[in-house]
């Protein structure tokens, strides 16, 4: 059952992210990015992962997509139209780096692969006898981690959200009119 | 195979208890409102008017179900129940009584917070689908009310988790009674572990989270798209808003998710503030209130009208209150309720680290 259901989600994944990718419909294909990254959440759920499972849906679903369909709807219905008639067929000489770069890629990955193997690797065999149960309440560890061993990285991007939540309210604020 | 079986029946449970609701639901605020501007309401269908409801669920299950020509067809037919579905997957996470819960699970408040924010795509998805421009302003208000009323609903809910150290709703209740695992303290210096009772909830263990209370009640008002925050819906502006264009039961989708989702916000706001499924009445001396008036079915009952008396306060502010404006109520969310909610956070944080 278990199995059935990883591998339903993981044919989910699939299936819908190739829909993103292909679909003429930009804002179909939004949409359907969010069957993706449930799929996605899904995943991590089976690698009791629950916390960042959940994480994923409030920052990806209720922020990030959000934020595109908002930009979609705040868009013309015209630039959106001329959007979904320039697109091209897959293989055009304008597409030949983007796609040597992703071939390159597929090379690279399928290569690690093959000559990984997992069963011999030293960490994973280390933590054989680390194990973990579902029972388990991991975002005790989450959080004494953060606020210990990567509390540098923590804060740094703490400022870099500042940053942009100041430079969001500049760009929003009315100009002042000096007359 | 069984496990399997009881999780089904358990979902079963809950959504024909969210169905019964919402006819109750209904029916009180016709009541309630025709209480508050001197009417009757109600009156010719049954006694007292009390198979209205049935009636319009009837009307309501025969209508055809009409999709405009120039909609997004599949978005359309989609959205109320992405938005029904949202608010149903809410109620799993939430306990009932010591020992019931549909499932458990360790990070029970920031799931519930997690599958609430997916009621906003499926009301973009509406508006967008239903192509027609009432519809759309609609969504885009409604979401850029949830969206920014989320952050001092957040806040809130945070400040209660550092009280509390955990996110899993059923820690989180036996806290607040004589069930409790560690001191109770009444203010932050009697200690109420074994009198119990309303003392020990959690708006009593910190004052300061009374403050957050309102702050979580009026952002619950917001988030379920209810007066005085109704501008998603403003019928002397939009129509209807985002649900303009649907008819029959995709229509009864979206109103069963807006009762279940007054119900789901006034039970996290009991399981938080108010004492979830523990008793109002204290031990007084040899009169062991509070010990007789806990158990599986009294937590049942008391979490049960404690969030009713919640949505009845909902409806009262409803037919009360006018509407407000756009920009007053963004004022309202970021210059107001967001400064207090952050300072309700600084302050939980002192009182964790210093009076308990």
């Amino acid at each position: 059952m278990e199995q059935g259901i990883f591998i339903f989600l993981g044919l989910t994944t699939v299936a819908s992210a190739w829909f993103v990718a292909a679909s003429q419909n930009l804002v179909r294909s939004v949409f359907m990015f969010f069957v993706t990254l449930f799929a996605v959440a899904g995943l991590y759920v089976f690698a009791l992962a629950d916390f960042v499972a959940v994480t994923q849906i409030v920052i990806y679903v209720g922020g990030v997509l959000v934020l595109m369909l908002f930009t979609f709807m705040l868009s013309s219905k015209e630039t959106l139209e001329k959007l979904e008639e320039s697109r091209h067929p897959v293989f055009t000489l304008k597409q030949f780096p983007a796609l040597l770069v992703a071939a390159a890629f597929l090379i690279v990955l399928v290569n690690a692969i093959f000559k990984l193997k997992p069963d011999q690797l030293g960490w994973i065999l280390q933590a054989t006898n680390n194990t973990f149960r579902p029972q388990d309440n991991t975002v005790t560890n989450i959080g004494t981690n953060l606020m210990t061993t990567f509390l540098l990285p923590f804060e740094a991007i703490s400022i870099l959200l500042m940053m942009a939540l100041i430079g969001a309210a500049h760009l929003a604020r009315k100009e002042r009119s000096f007359d | 195979m069984n496990h399997y079986l009881l999780n089904i029946l358990v979902a079963l449970a809950l959504f024909t208890f969210v169905a019964l609701f919402t006819t109750f639901g209904v029916y009180a605020e016709r009541k309630v409102s025709a209480f508050i501007q001197d009417r009757l309401g109600p009156m010719e269908t049954g006694k007292y008017g009390s198979l209205q409801v049935f009636a319009d669920m009837l009307k309501m299950l025969q209508k055809e179900l009409i999709t405009p020509l120039a909609a997004d067809k599949i978005l359309f037919a989609l959205a109320p129940i992405i938005i029904f579905v949202a608010v149903y997957l809410g109620f799993a996470a939430l306990p009932w009584a010591p020992g019931l819960i549909p499932a458990s699970i360790n990070v029970g408040i920031f799931y519930i917070l997690a599958v609430l924010s997916i009621e906003t795509v499926g009301i973009l998805m509406a508006g967008w689908g239903s192509n027609n421009k009432y519809a759309l302003l609609g969504a885009m208000r409604s979401v850029a009310q949830i969206v920014s009323y989320e952050i001092p609903a957040g806040f809130a809910i945070i400040s209660v988790i550092m009280i509390s150290q955990s996110l899993d709703l059923q820690e989180i209740s036996k806290q607040q009674g004589i069930l409790s695992a560690e001191n109770v303290k009444f203010l932050g210096f009697i200690p109420v572990k074994e009198v119990g009772g309303i003392l020990a909830w959690n708006i009593f263990r910190a004052p300061h989270l009374i403050v957050a209370f309102v702050i979580y009640f009026i952002a619950s008002l917001a988030e379920s798209n209810r007066a005085p925050f109704d501008i998603p819906e403003a019928e002397s502006e939009l129509v209807a808003g985002f649900h303009t264009e649907y008819t029959g039961i995709r229509f009864a989708l979206v109103f069963l998710a807006e009762y279940s989702m007054m119900f789901l916000v006034s039970m996290v706001g009991v399981i938080l503030f108010l004492g979830a499924w523990n008793t109002p009445l204290p031990n007084i001396g040899a009169v062991k209130l509070a010990d007789w008036t806990t158990g599986n079915i009294w937590g049942i009952g008391w979490i049960f009208l404690k969030s009713l008396l919640l949505i009845g306060l909902q409806m009262w502010v409803r037919w009360t209150l006018p509407r407000f404006r756009v920009d007053q109520l963004m004022d309202l969310c970021w210059k107001v309720l967001t400064p207090l909610a952050f300072l309700c956070m600084l302050i939980s944080g002192i009182w964790r680290l210093w009076l308990m």
